[in-house]
């Protein structure tokens, strides 16, 4: 196996194509080696990205927060500008499996592996991310709902593609967010559940919501039928969980013996909707924090 | 093969490497590193754990060409001759070792905690230490003990 550390995007990008489709990228690998490891990816060649200078640090421009693709998980936990604009990105980026794997692991590489309930790409996915990626064809903007192409699939191609950054407007005065999860112990598990939600709330109303949940279905999903009915609504207690539990309709479970039965999972997921919802309450002063 | 620059301990080196092994099997297989340990093999245990660059890291998923330039300190590289590390004296003085395997893991994770900040509260501690499983000590005893070896850290205390 050859090994090329890229010093730049365009770089990892000219490595892939030289490729031939026989080159894999390779950011945190905290995935990927295992992969390789249980004989699923054998590339003839990795590119990794992780000494990519343009795909380092995270900063404002432009009016949107730009976290490069090769930051770290613990880099966007520990961020002060991440935790000013979005402490639910933060908390969410903190919940990945360990210390170990989050100070290796990116947030690009937590959606690109596309795992339906992965903690960062969940608390990402309601911010209306937009990620840059560099392909033979140029470079173009790809938003959270066109990156999943099936359960456990990318719509990206790691043998072919780099998502340079990841870029996220900054919200509003009332626009907030917030991620909540369920699991069975506190560090190195899996979520049973994850939610993560934001919304412009203007005068105590919901002007607009977004709903991301996990694991019930491809990816980060949205609870749509949730989201339009809070729309015009005020946040209160009632309507907070009649969202909740409009929320199932959108979802779809699965029974896993470690994390929660089908029926488990319907029966807390409303909960977490709810306590997704009062956060963004509390921190629009609507609920005593 | 691949050339790789690396420091391991304190000490730099230059060797010819097979780029497709990973960071923990060049450390055993290469170096005779045998300290860390080999666990689960997915990161999910902690007993590879490793410091590279003051960060703790599972070196069964860091692939070896990541550790160009890099400095990594392994168990090996905590004593001081004959003369134990604070760290590893308190996990003896509490008994926050039995069967040992996860131990270097542990000490490796704690360091890396203590060096980036030497008066963590209990909480922290136990993030830093949340990636690494001991199946037989239980957590507690190893909870005393970094605090412990934090505490004589601070009082500039080498060792006993």
């Amino acid at each position: 196996m050859n090994y090329i550390i890229a010093k730049s995007a365009s770089e990892a990008l000219e490595a892939l194509i030289g490729g031939g489709g026989r080159a894999l990228l390779i950011a945190g690998g905290s995935d990927v080696m295992v992969d390789i490891q249980a004989g699923k990816l054998n590339p003839e060649t990795l590119v990794d990205v992780t000494a990519a200078e343009d795909m380092k640090g995270i900063r404002i421009e432009d009016g949107q927060l730009v976290i490069g693709g090769a930051v770290t998980l613990t880099e966007i936990a520990r961020s002060p500008i991440v935790k000013e604009h979005f402490p639910s990105l933060a908390k969410g980026a903190g919940s990945v499996g360990s210390l170990q794997i989050r100070n290796s692991a990116t947030l690009t590489g937590n959606v690109v592996t596309a795992q339906p309930a992965a903690d960062a790409a969940m608390a990402v996915a309601p911010l209306d991310p937009r990620f840059v990626v560099l392909s033979a064809e140029g470079e173009r903007q790809v938003p959270m709902g066109e990156m999943y192409a099936g359960f456990g699939r990318s719509s990206l191609d790691p043998a072919k593609e780099v998502v340079k950054e990841v870029r996220i407007p900054l919200p509003a005065a009332d626009e907030k967010a917030s991620f909540v999860r369920l699991e069975l112990r506190k560090s190195l598990s899996l979520p049973m559940l994850n939610v993560a939600a934001m919304a412009k709330v203007s005068g105590g109303v919901v002007q607009w919501a977004r709903i991301t949940m996990g694991p019930v279905g491809v990816g980060p999903t949205r609870a749509l039928e949730a989201e339009s009915w809070l729309a015009g609504k005020p946040l209160t207690a009632e309507n907070m969980a009649e969202a909740g539990r409009l929320a199932l309709k959108n979802a779809k479970p699965r029974s896993n013996p470690l994390r929660g039965s089908k029926e488990y999972r319907e029966h807390a997921l409303p909960i977490l909707v709810r306590r997704a919802l009062e956060s963004i309450a509390k921190q629009s002063s609507l609920l005593e924090a | 093969m691949e050339r790789l620059n690396v420091t391991i301990n304190g000490k730099a080196m230059s060797v010819e490497v097979d780029p497709s092994l990973r960071l923990v099997d060049f450390l055993r297989d290469n170096l005779f590193l045998t300290g860390t340990k080999v666990g689960c093999g997915k990161g999910e245990c902690g007993a590879c754990t490793v410091i590279m660059n003051g960060k703790a890291v599972t070196s069964c998923i860091i692939p070896v060409m990541r550790a160009q330039g890099a400095v990594i300190e392994t168990i090996e590289g905590l004593a001081k001759g004959a003369q134990l590390h604070p760290i590893q004296e308190e996990f003896i003085e509490k008994g926050a070792i039995q069967c040992g395997f996860c131990t270097p893991g542990m000490i490796m994770s704690s360091k890396a905690l203590l060096d980036e900040n030497p008066d963590p509260t209990s909480l922290e501690v136990q993030e830093a230490l949340g990636g690494n499983i001991c199946r037989c000590t239980g957590y507690v005893k190893i909870e005393e003990a970094v605090m412990a070896a934090a505490e004589r850290m601070r009082k500039g205390e080498e060792a006993r």
